[in-house]
């Protein structure tokens, strides 16, 4: 019999796995891992990822791990640590240079050069094959230097990591503010957005009242809190303001609506506007855009790039999202959860957008290969990147200056292809593995 | 469909509204002051030749009156703070005034300050000169600060230099002694309760943005900060070779990628469609700047042996404007070769994948099996009865190529030192020349506007089902 019962067991597991290899994702799942370009892509990106996680370990001009003087360092993790607050840099590591120690014992990354080292034997566009003046061969530029004697290799290990933050927030934030737009858009439609009269008009005022009180009647205290350097307490203090403000009104609006001349309900054709807004933000020529609010901005950083970047770029995904979105509503389920009496914040949350949200993965992979484009496109103008920061874009312009040296315009180029690629195929992988036709 | 065309157009203008909007928006909030060219505060007249030369220049440049029509501001701002036209003093009193809320005793100040100002040119030379040139250059600091601290330290500084010289006392006895009560009563009699009663202002329709939006509507987009031509001009000279290349490149990825899209879609499966699929995916993935600079590194320049120097070197060509015309056509066409090529590969590979898509869409369909079981050629059936109906998203596609190609020439003018619109704009940015800068945005805005509007009109009119009621 315990025979038997293991066999039994054995069905059930076979049962249960076929169970699970039915449900959605593990079809999709499935379908773009038959795509070989696909799912090598995905491989290639894990590695990318990893250089710019790690791209400290990578490349990098201090030790992973030394001994001097029988004492031991780790003074790559050890330079975290500092940036975070939590410790302070020994005395000894910034009064002399890192390649100037005399280490007992030491593992060097495997590039031993920071973005930011210049070796100052191998100035002035050091080519890969030429004449290096290095100690060994363990020092070697494989991709050779730049004006100031700067490894090209490092500096590319170091704008993986740029390319990624880019590619990755930007999107995130367009994400954000395309799946609020369009489930809103898509979920109300042009009729389905109703508030009583009293609950609007109180709402635009309080919007009015909530600008002015947060943010006109503070430009004094904005003004001091820049020079102290407490603008962010300031803003989120704004934003408490602002909420409290219209939080009043509908507080207000709920007890007004009693008398029914105010209870009336309008209908708000919430589609209309979003897809107005949508029409006007893509009727801005965004690269304009980008280089005009760029340059406004005094002290422009990665940050504030990314920000831009995101703010123009959500209108593909509010369109995917909306059009899904106008599909899922009418099916069964959703008319099941509204019979329910479920409010329809919950059925757009937890009903809704968990079934329209596979084409959206498509839209952010085509995402972040063109934010990543647009990123290296700006440095490489010279445009929107601080001083010490270095970017494939960067890398690449400075090939310009000096034709002689093939190697900044063949390798940070080709970082670029090959990321952008990268996400294209994945984009194109998913879009064939959503494709419901080829089911 | 009539209906349906009044109604896009409709939806037009509010749309390019807010553009403007925004346009005008981002161009307030960009720093400096154009206006400011004039430094000299030597002599009475000097003074005053300054002002007349920044009220030229402000009105020149359009940044003289209220902003907008209506400003949402508080009780303490007075509506006449646009009158102060100098940039930097009017935003230095509005510092004040969002600190402290009174303007009647900060207009006090200003007018004492001022009021010193034009007695000390009054003072005969032989009184405590150095004394007089002290006091002047720190009264002239005044109306551009607005930190308690600072101001005090300047005003302890004019009373040190004034009770230097005795003699002074005859001049600017009353003067100073105001000066330092305005002062404080702006500190004692602060009101800053008014700063938390909301108003508007209502400013009519003399205002900047009404003047900007309504003389762009005629073809006056402003003065350029630089050279002080109309942008107008400027943008004249740097849109004829930007459209130039444009078309050619548009021509030049229409010619190729329709035969190559049909093609390949007539052999789909077979050998030479995967190459071209694998290899258009390729051509559209490049980054058209990195292959530009790929071209200029290697095939301008002889560094790499002589028979890589093929092309020109960037620009177009140096030949004197008296050289005969197809001499100077065959040396600008020569340079245009990489550039037009650089702009319209990315849209070759886009348009052929669309052909291609589409192609293979109309061939599944029943009326081609029809024409084919009718016992139609096969080069008939595709030119004539597939072709045809598979061309209707391409015509749509030539809204969304012109913007690209004009955002695409940017970078390739200014690799290949092509005196465009790109290279105009990047220019302009880096100058902080802002008139052309928001005036290409505008433009350019306006032509992807036009565009998508005509493609929605060719939209509806290829496909009778698209109205705005139902989507």
């Amino acid at each position: 019999m315990i025979f038997g019962k293991n066999k039994e067991g054995k069905a059930l597991d076979i049962l249960g796995k076929q169970e699970r290899d039915q449900s959605y994702w593990a079809r999709v799942k499935r379908r773009y891992l038959k795509n070989r370009l696909a799912k090598w892509s995905l491989r290639v990106l894990i590695v990318i990822f990893l250089i710019a996680l790690f791209s400290d370990f990578i490349a990098n001009e201090k030790p992973l791990y030394c001994q001097i003087e029988g004492k031991t360092y780790f003074p790559v993790l050890k330079e975290y640590a500092v940036d975070l607050g939590w410790a302070k840099r020994e005395a000894k590591f910034y009064q002399t240079p890192w390649q100037d120690h005399d280490y007992e014992k030491v593992i060097m990354p495997l590039i031993p050069y920071s973005h930011y080292t210049q070796d100052t034997k191998n100035i002035h566009f050091v080519s890969p094959f030429g004449d290096q003046d290095v100690p060994s061969k363990r020092y070697w530029h494989w991709l050779g230097t730049d004006q100031f004697g700067r490894d090209v290799l490092a500096g590319m290990i170091r704008g993986t990591r740029v390319a990624m933050l880019i590619g990755v927030l930007s999107m995130f934030i367009a994400t954000l503010i395309g799946l609020f737009l369009g489930s809103l858009a898509g979920f109300f439609g042009d009729t389905r957005f109703r508030v009583s009269r009293i609950r609007f008009w109180l709402n635009l005022i309080g919007i009015i009242l909530g600008y002015f009180y947060a943010i006109q009647s503070r430009s004094y205290t904005f003004n001091v809190a820049n020079e102290n350097g407490t603008f962010g307490t300031e803003v989120l203090k704004s934003l408490f303001i602002f909420f409290v403000i219209i939080l009043l009104c509908n507080f207000l609006s709920k007890a007004f609506e009693r008398i029914s001349f105010f209870a009336k309900k309008i209908t708000i054709p919430l589609d209309l506007i979003i897809m107005r807004l949508i029409e006007i933000v893509n009727a801005i020529p965004a690269l304009f855009l980008l280089l005009a609010a760029v340059t406004i901005l005094e002290k422009p950083s990665i940050i504030s790039v990314m920000v831009i970047i995101g703010l123009l770029r959500w209108t593909t995904i509010a369109r995917f999202i909306r059009s899904e979105l106008l599909r899922v509503r009418s099916l069964e389920f959703i008319e099941a959860a509204n019979a329910m009496g479920y409010s329809d914040w919950r059925i757009i949350i937890r009903h809704a957008i968990p079934n329209a949200i596979a084409p959206v993965l498509i839209t952010i992979a085509f995402g972040v290969a063109s934010a990543i484009l647009i990123e290296a496109f700006l440095s490489f103008l010279g445009i929107g990147l601080k001083n010490d920061e270095i970017t494939w874009g960067l890398l690449l312009s400075f090939a310009r200056e000096s034709t002689m040296s093939w190697w900044l315009a063949i390798f940070p180029g080709l970082a670029i292809f090959v990321t952008v690629t990268i996400f294209n195929l994945i984009g194109d992988g998913l879009t064939e593995a959503l494709d419901s036709k080829l089911q | 469909m009539f209906k349906y065309t009044v109604k896009r157009i409709l939806y037009f203008f509010p749309t390019l509204i807010a553009i403007s909007f925004l346009a005008f928006g981002l161009s307030k909030c960009t720093p400096g002051d154009p206006a400011n060219r004039c430094e000299d505060s030597s002599s009475l007249a000097a003074i005053n030749n300054c002002e007349v030369e920044y009220q030229r220049w402000a009105k020149l440049f359009g940044l003289t009156g209220p902003t907008f029509y209506f400003e949402l501001t508080s009780k303490a701002y007075p509506d006449t703070l646009y009158k102060i036209i100098q940039k930097d003093q009017r935003e230095n009193w509005q510092a004040l005034i969002s600190h402290y809320g009174n303007w009647e005793q900060i207009s006090n100040y200003k007018n004492a300050i001022q009021e010193t100002q034009l007695k000390l040119f009054e003072i005969p030379d032989s009184i405590g000169k150095s004394d007089v040139k002290k006091i002047k250059k720190e009264l002239n600091f005044l109306p551009i600060l607005s930190k308690d601290k600072v101001i005090t330290s300047r005003l302890n500084k004019i009373l040190q230099a004034y009770n230097n010289t005795p003699t002074l006392r005859d001049y600017l006895d009353k003067e100073i002694s105001n000066l330092e009560t305005s002062y404080q009563n702006i500190k004692e009699k602060a009101k800053p309760s008014q700063l938390y009663i909301p108003t508007i202002h209502w400013y009519g329709f003399d205002n900047q943005y009404h003047n900007w939006v309504t003389n762009f509507m005629i073809g006056d987009f402003g003065t350029s900060y630089k050279t002080s031509r109309p942008v107008a001009s400027e943008i004249r000279d740097a849109i004829f070779w930007t459209f130039a290349m444009m078309m050619l490149s548009i021509f030049v990825a229409y010619f190729a990628a329709i035969p190559l899209g049909v093609f390949s879609a007539k052999n789909k499966g077979l050998r030479f469609d995967k190459i071209t699929t694998v290899g258009l995916f390729m051509l559209y993935s490049l980054p058209s700047f990195w292959i530009a600079t790929m071209l200029v590194v290697f095939f301008t320049t002889p560094e790499y042996g002589a028979w890589t120097d093929i092309f020109p070197s960037i620009g177009l060509g140096d030949l004197p404007s008296d050289a005969p015309f197809w001499n100077r056509f065959w040396e600008t066409a020569s340079h245009l070769i990489l550039p037009v090529f650089c702009i319209s590969y990315n849209s070759l590979a886009f348009i052929s994948r669309q052909m291609r898509g589409g192609m293979i869409e109309v061939i599944q369909q029943d009326y081609i099996r029809t024409a084919k079981a009718k016992g139609l050629g096969k080069s008939q059936v595709i030119w004539k009865h597939a072709f045809r109906n598979s061309l209707f998203p391409i015509i749509t596609l030539f809204a969304n190529v012109f913007p690209a190609a004009l955002a695409g020439s940017v970078v390739i003018e200014v690799i290949f030192n092509i005196p465009g619109m790109g290279k105009l704009t990047l220019a302009s940015i880096l100058e902080q020349n802002y008139p052309v800068v928001f005036a290409i945005l505008m433009l350019a805005a306006v032509m992807t506007m036009v565009g998508m509007l005509v493609a929605d009109i060719l939209y509806a009119m290829t496909d009778p089902r698209i109205s705005f009621d139902k989507k």
